[in-house]
């Protein structure tokens, strides 16, 4: 490490004094500085005070408190005293880094302990209200009712008229109003007019389909009126009745209790009403990777696949980094620049463009790899081959990095040890196992362990290349090259199955254990913690 | 490649007419060149045959051949103009590749630029200051940039969403959410680096200043930043390439295709789509390396040093 800083340190000095660079950054110590600390301090203020106008028209209190803390607090800072000095370097970035790192990692554990999900998103009371609306049921009997979808004071309105006994009402969430006789004319296709009220019409109606669908008119006791077409509405009968006492559903046909499990979720044998709500579930996320085979079952593949990734990549790439620098690293060798800067284009091109392009290149059908070699081979289609490939990629992705290293750790090897190794007898094989690749070693190993726990994560790699496919029979969200990271965003974010925001949070902060673990052995080998003080 | 591989046999054979010449040179300029030679080649053969593909005629990737069939610039034309023809329809394919393009950009720079001159903020009060709660400070610094962004990609997700209903211009498809957020993840890591960097640093430089009557923010810019310059060029770049490559953050916070990032439309663009669209997604590629790589390619010395200091670029 003192080494490289050294080199550094020497860079540093190399840059002649008066350049472009150092004037221009030079130029901010002076009055234009002030003059800027001013402006951005008058601009915070202004926004703050914006911001705060937003929050209390909104009766957002709680946030409001926040901001108005945060603001004055820099306004001490900025203005204040000397002994506040370090906080001035600190707070720009603290502020960001509080904001969408430290905020989202506390919100990431509070989630980790939820069911939070589809299914379980809102709170106990909307999921009980959800569950009454939809346990409505159309009994044989039903009122039957020519409907029509006005506004009223911007809220949705129902303008109804009874099929038989031909009167008019309008009704809204909070019940049914009559309205005077031949105020509401309708035909077979619907209400046509209502007085006083102006109907929807067209894509407005349409584009109200699921609201509509979960709108609900309650008339005497449970029951109520609901939407069955855009032009018709029933009386309907619930089929189930809470019972706040005993907070429990009971199914009126047959007088089945549902009670509330302590998930989330009210339930009855087997059978859960639907939607649940989002509520605490203690380490049940934890504990399900341990111990619920359909979830242990991909993790622990998965878990054992981004182990195989991260190791192969990180050791084929340094090896085969480290043979092209020994290689290339001869004094008067020909054409050394051009090899060194051909080789470096992989690295030079975004990942996201090399990752997109070799996935077209590896298709079987038609990619070129195939085609070029006369190969059959299934590059990504076949769960063998395609954890090959995401292996392959990434090491074509990562060799010219360590080729680089490498390539530095060689050269500040002096010369001398090298030379005496070789007075003393020792075979270049020799040379290189005793001198030089230990030396090497002592430089890049952080880097080694670095590059590990970037690989562990290497999102991009895995699914820009397989989308963490093919997919395997039998499980809907794992695919054969997912890695910790690609399953966690599947299971977070993939529509369908996954959105499982709670275990997807678990398995987070499971990764952060296992990468934080990696990182502490780096931290601990490179002593980066003497730095501290 | 052939041309080069040519070359370079013409200096093997000139070496090896040159005698006398002693046994082991020859081998040894033998292996070297060999290995060297087929580095290059499998460095260079998927962007060669982008390249190919890039002027190649036929759009599908099963027409790509070692040279054009047909040499033509109409893949390019194609997906500069987002004109690429959609054989399920008589229209074109839904693409906004310039605009996908300035957007990577804007948000690169700013994050990069942005990230470099908190994180510098940061690092210089943690390396020149002594003050209470450093230690823990610095500590908690070191922990929180081990919590990588990624992972917390939904509660990400629900902080703009909710935040943006309130105020839109860093809610879901803004530039300046996504930056911010950025920003966040970024400055952990780089402050870290920096700091280190700044540590070697001689302190007898703001001495010398102080006692000239510099004050600490003089000193700051003054003195120590435009020594740090090296380092601060570094961790620019890899700020700026990480940010271009950024996917997850970008999916979950950019929804609308008129907002995407290079990675998000790019990919959208090809998904499945190998068979029809290879033509001028290897053309937008092409365009589209070219800021990183001369950045790269011009940048190349200083990157070694800030290498082996830490930075990660994979």
């Amino acid at each position: 490490m003192s080494s490289t800083a050294a080199a550094s340190t020497a860079a540093a000095g190399a840059i002649p004094k008066g350049a472009l660079g150092t004037r221009a950054i030079s130029a901010f110590s002076g009055t234009a500085g002030r003059v800027m600390k001013i402006a951005l301090l008058s601009f915070s203020n202004a926004l703050a005070a914006w911001a705060a106008y937003v929050l209390a028209d909104r009766q957002d209190w709680i946030p409001l408190a926040v901001l108005a803390a945060v603001t004055v607090a820099i306004d001490v800072v900025y203005l204040g005293p000397r002994r506040s000095l370090p906080a001035k370097f600190m707070i720009p970035a603290g502020l960001f880094m509080i904001a969408f790192q430290v905020v989202p990692i506390v919100y990431t554990v509070d989630v980790a302990f939820t069911n939070y999900s589809i299914g379980h998103i809102a709170s106990k009371a909307a999921a009980i209200e959800q569950i009454k609306v939809t346990s409505l049921q159309p009994p044989a009997n039903g009122e039957q009712y020519t409907m029509g979808v006005a506004r009223s004071g911007g809220r949705l309105v129902l303008i109804l008229q009874d099929q038989t006994t031909h009167k008019n009402f309008v009704g809204d969430g909070s019940g049914l109003k009559p309205l005077p006789p031949g105020s509401v004319k309708t035909n077979a296709l619907g209400v046509v007019s209502a007085q006083g009220y102006t109907l929807l019409k067209g894509a407005d109606l349409f584009s109200l389909d699921k609201t509509l669908s979960t709108f609900a008119v309650p008339t005497t006791g449970d029951k109520a009126i609901r939407p069955l077409t855009i032009s018709s509405a029933v009386e309907m009968t619930p089929t189930l009745r809470y019972d706040r006492k005993r907070d429990a559903f009971v199914r009126i046909t047959d007088g089945k209790l549902f009670h509330d499990d302590g998930k989330g979720e009210f339930v009855a044998g087997n059978e859960a009403l639907e939607p649940g709500w989002k509520t605490t579930v203690g380490f049940q996320n934890f504990s399900s990777i341990l111990h619920d085979p359909l979830v242990r079952g991909p993790f622990l593949k998965i878990f054992a696949w981004t182990i195989v990734f991260a190791t192969s990549v990180v050791f084929l790439s340094f090896f085969t980094g480290l043979l092209l620098a020994i290689a290339l690293d001869k004094r008067g060798l020909r054409f050394q620049r051009t090899y060194r800067s051909l080789i470096l284009i992989p690295w030079a091109m975004p990942g996201f463009i090399s990752l997109m392009i070799w996935a077209g290149l590896l298709n079987d059908d038609f990619g070129v790899v195939n085609r070029m070699f006369h190969l059959n081979v299934p590059w990504l289609f076949d769960a063998n081959w395609a954890k090959v490939s995401c292996v392959l990629v990434s090491f074509w992705l990562t060799v010219p990095y360590f080729f680089l290293v490498s390539m530095g750790a060689l050269q500040s090897i002096p010369a001398e040890l090298t030379e005496a190794a070789r007075v003393d007898g020792g075979s270049p094989p020799q040379i290189f196992r005793r001198v030089t690749l230990p030396l090497v070693l002592v430089a890049t190993s952080p880097l080694l362990i670095a590059s590990f726990a970037f690989n562990f994560n290497n999102f991009n790699n895995i699914y820009l290349l397989t989308g963490g496919g093919p997919t395997q029979s039998g499980q809907p969200i794992a695919g054969s090259t997912d890695i910790l990271i690609s399953y966690t965003y599947k299971l977070a974010l993939a529509t369908g199955k996954g959105q499982d925001y709670g275990l997807a949070s678990a398995v987070s902060i499971i990764i952060f254990f296992i990468v934080a673990t990696i990182s502490a052995v780096s931290f601990s080998r490179t002593k980066a913690l003497e730095n501290l003080n | 490649m052939s041309a080069l591989a040519a070359a370079v046999e013409r200096v093997r054979s000139r070496e090896r007419a040159r005698a006398p010449r002693p046994n082991l040179t020859i081998k040894d300029t033998w292996w070297r060149h060999l290995v060297g030679i087929v580095a290059v080649l499998v460095s260079l053969f998927p962007v060669w045959f982008t390249v190919s593909a890039a002027f190649n005629r036929d759009n599908s990737i099963s027409g790509t051949s070692f040279w054009p069939a047909h040499p033509t610039t109409q893949n390019f034309t194609q997906i500069l103009t987002n004109t690429v023809p959609d054989p399920a329809s008589t229209s074109y394919v839904e693409s906004h590749f310039l605009r996908w393009f300035a957007n990577t950009l804007l948000i690169a720079v700013i994050t990069a630029v942005l990230t470099v001159l908190l994180g510098a903020l940061t690092a210089y009060a943690f390396s020149r200051f002594r003050f209470k709660g450093r230690r823990i400070g610095m500590t908690f610094l070191l922990l929180v940039q081990m919590f990588p962004q990624l992972l917390m990609v939904v509660a990400i997700y629900l902080i703009v969403l909710n935040v943006g209903g309130i105020f839109h211009f860093i809610g879901l498809n803004s530039y300046s959410g996504l930056v911010v957020v950025y920003l966040g993840g970024a400055l952990g890591v780089n402050a870290w680096l920096l700091y280190g960097f700044f540590n070697t640093i001689p302190t007898e430089l703001d001495e010398s200043a102080r006692v000239d009557g510099a004050t600490p923010a003089q000193i700051f810019w003054g003195v120590v930043l435009p020594l740090a310059l090296p380092v601060l060029i570094v961790v620019g770049l890899i700020s700026f390439v990480s940010t271009l490559n950024e996917f997850v953050i970008a999916s979950a916070i950019l929804r609308t295709q008129g907002h995407l990032t290079l990675p998000l439309g790019m990919h959208q663009f090809i998904d499945q789509q190998y068979g029809q669209r290879w033509g001028p997604f290897a053309a937008g590629s092409l365009i589209a390396a070219v800021p990183a790589a001369v950045l790269f390619m011009s940048l190349q010395k200083w990157l070694v040093g800030g290498l082996t200091q830490g930075a990660v670029k994979g």
